[in-house]
């Protein structure tokens, strides 16, 4: 217990210092599939893991929430990873939670989104124990795709999925998702230069761009 | 009077003509180290700008020895004085090491003002057989390549406008769609419920999180 207390107590002060980086700068757009691989091949000249192999990833992603209690509801976002590496067990794959916040777009002069995101890796019981907690799933989809890094930057290009039924996933549309962000300490409002200087590099194949979400 | 204001324009004008050489030989010993160091790791941009800077540093030289207000260099006589097999440490500190003596074998070729006998009678050869065609047959010459190089320079042309109204074409192609992107990112539902108030709990991280930055 003891242990327990002086945790969340470093967590606090970590917090109050501003070291934890939960901030994040993001900008969005997508990729139609048949452009993709010149995506692809752009982002491996511009992004850091141009010797290795690239990052490939497979998430089954499943959205809760829990109310309204009182006219509000919270969500969060259980990923679980499904491309299973070598050596490993389907019930070993890894299993994070996130809380995503309000975006803030701010004005003209601001380059990107700015939103916070928590993420915590969970053990593979987390749903039941969100359940127990009253959280309800909303909805979920899969995301396949490549991760690249460049610097603290990371690039997502991935493919969403849809199920109708139960193990019978459709792609969502003929396009990629294409996603630039940055997780960050408060204040280090500097990197959504450089995230914007990166999009720049990727036009006119993709748009990144802020995006408003009132009008989606 | 005149003799001293022309001393004066000579060292001015050898002034500059040895600024800009000293600049010159300091691009070409950097254009020469970056292809020995870095040879593996060069890029075409980063070699042409090494060109573009030797070759605007030669035009600044013809420049200068150009220039109305440099004195005719080719009415003036460099003569060797003294001639010597010894070791001259000042001429070695002088030329970097690159002329140890001011040597008999050394000196014809730093003071020549003629090309090499080799090259000489090679120009000669080419002078001779021009000057055997008449002056006709050389002006029917010279436009049979001038058309020749019209048409060359007509095709290429043809083929860059070519080239670059299909590339821009290429660009104009789409490669991304708006539609698709709200599609996915509102099925991706990192879409806060925007009608309703935060909850509580949220409200609670943002109580730690402190002030926003944008408030």
């Amino acid at each position: 217990m003891c242990a327990a207390i002086s945790a969340q107590e470093k967590l606090q002060a970590a917090m109050q210092h501003k070291i934890v980086p939960n901030q994040e700068y993001l900008l969005q757009g997508s990729v139609l599939d048949s452009s993709k691989d010149v995506l692809i091949h752009r982002l491996r000249g511009l992004a850091d893991n141009v010797d290795e192999q690239v990052e490939t990833f497979q998430d089954r992603e499943r959205v809760l929430t829990l109310g309204p209690v009182s006219g509000q509801t919270l969500t969060l976002y259980v990923r679980q990873a499904m491309d299973v590496r070598p050596g490993m067990d389907q019930s070993d794959t890894p299993w994070t939670m996130r809380y995503i916040g309000q975006p803030e777009l701010g004005d003209k002069s601001r380059p990107t989104v700015l939103r916070n995101s928590i993420d915590v890796g969970c053990t593979p019981n987390v749903l039941e124990f969100l359940s127990e907690m009253g959280f309800k799933q909303d909805y979920e989809f899969m995301c396949k795709g490549l991760m690249f890094r460049k610097g603290r930057m990371k690039i997502l290009v991935y493919k969403v999925y849809k199920n109708k039924t139960a193990d019978n996933w459709e792609p969502l549309s003929m396009s990629h998702v294409v996603e630039l962000s940055v997780l960050a300490p408060q204040g280090h409002d500097a990197v959504a230069e450089d995230v914007r200087n990166f999009a720049e590099q990727l036009k006119p194949l993709v748009q990144l761009e802020k995006t408003d979400y009132r009008r989606l | 009077m005149s003799m001293q204001r022309e001393e004066k324009a000579l060292d001015a004008a050898l002034d500059a003509f040895s600024q800009r050489l000293n600049d010159l030989k300091q691009s070409i010993g950097q254009t020469l180290q970056k292809l020995e160091a870095g040879h593996e790791h060069m890029s075409w941009p980063s070699l042409l700008d090494s060109f573009a800077l030797l070759s605007g540093q030669l035009n600044n030289l013809l420049r200068v020895l150009k220039n109305e207000k440099t004195p005719l260099l080719r009415n003036r006589v460099t003569l060797p004085l003294l001639l010597s097999p010894e070791r001259d440490e000042q001429l070695v500190r002088l030329t970097e090491g690159r002329v140890p003596a001011f040597a008999h074998d050394l000196v014809p070729h730093y003071l020549r003002t003629k090309h090499d006998p080799m090259v000489e009678e090679r120009l000669q050869m080419v002078e001779s057989k021009a000057a055997s065609i008449s002056a006709d047959a050389a002006q029917k010459q010279v436009t049979a390549m001038n058309k020749v190089v019209n048409n060359l320079l007509d095709t290429i042309q043809q083929s860059r406008e070519d080239w670059e109204s299909e590339s821009a074409r290429a660009q104009l192609s789409q490669t991304s769609s708006v539609a698709d992107t709200q599609q996915l990112i509102a099925a991706i539902g990192t879409v806060p419920q925007v009608n309703k108030a935060p909850s509580s709990i949220k409200t609670n991280i943002k109580a730690n999180i402190q002030t926003h930055p944008y408030k």
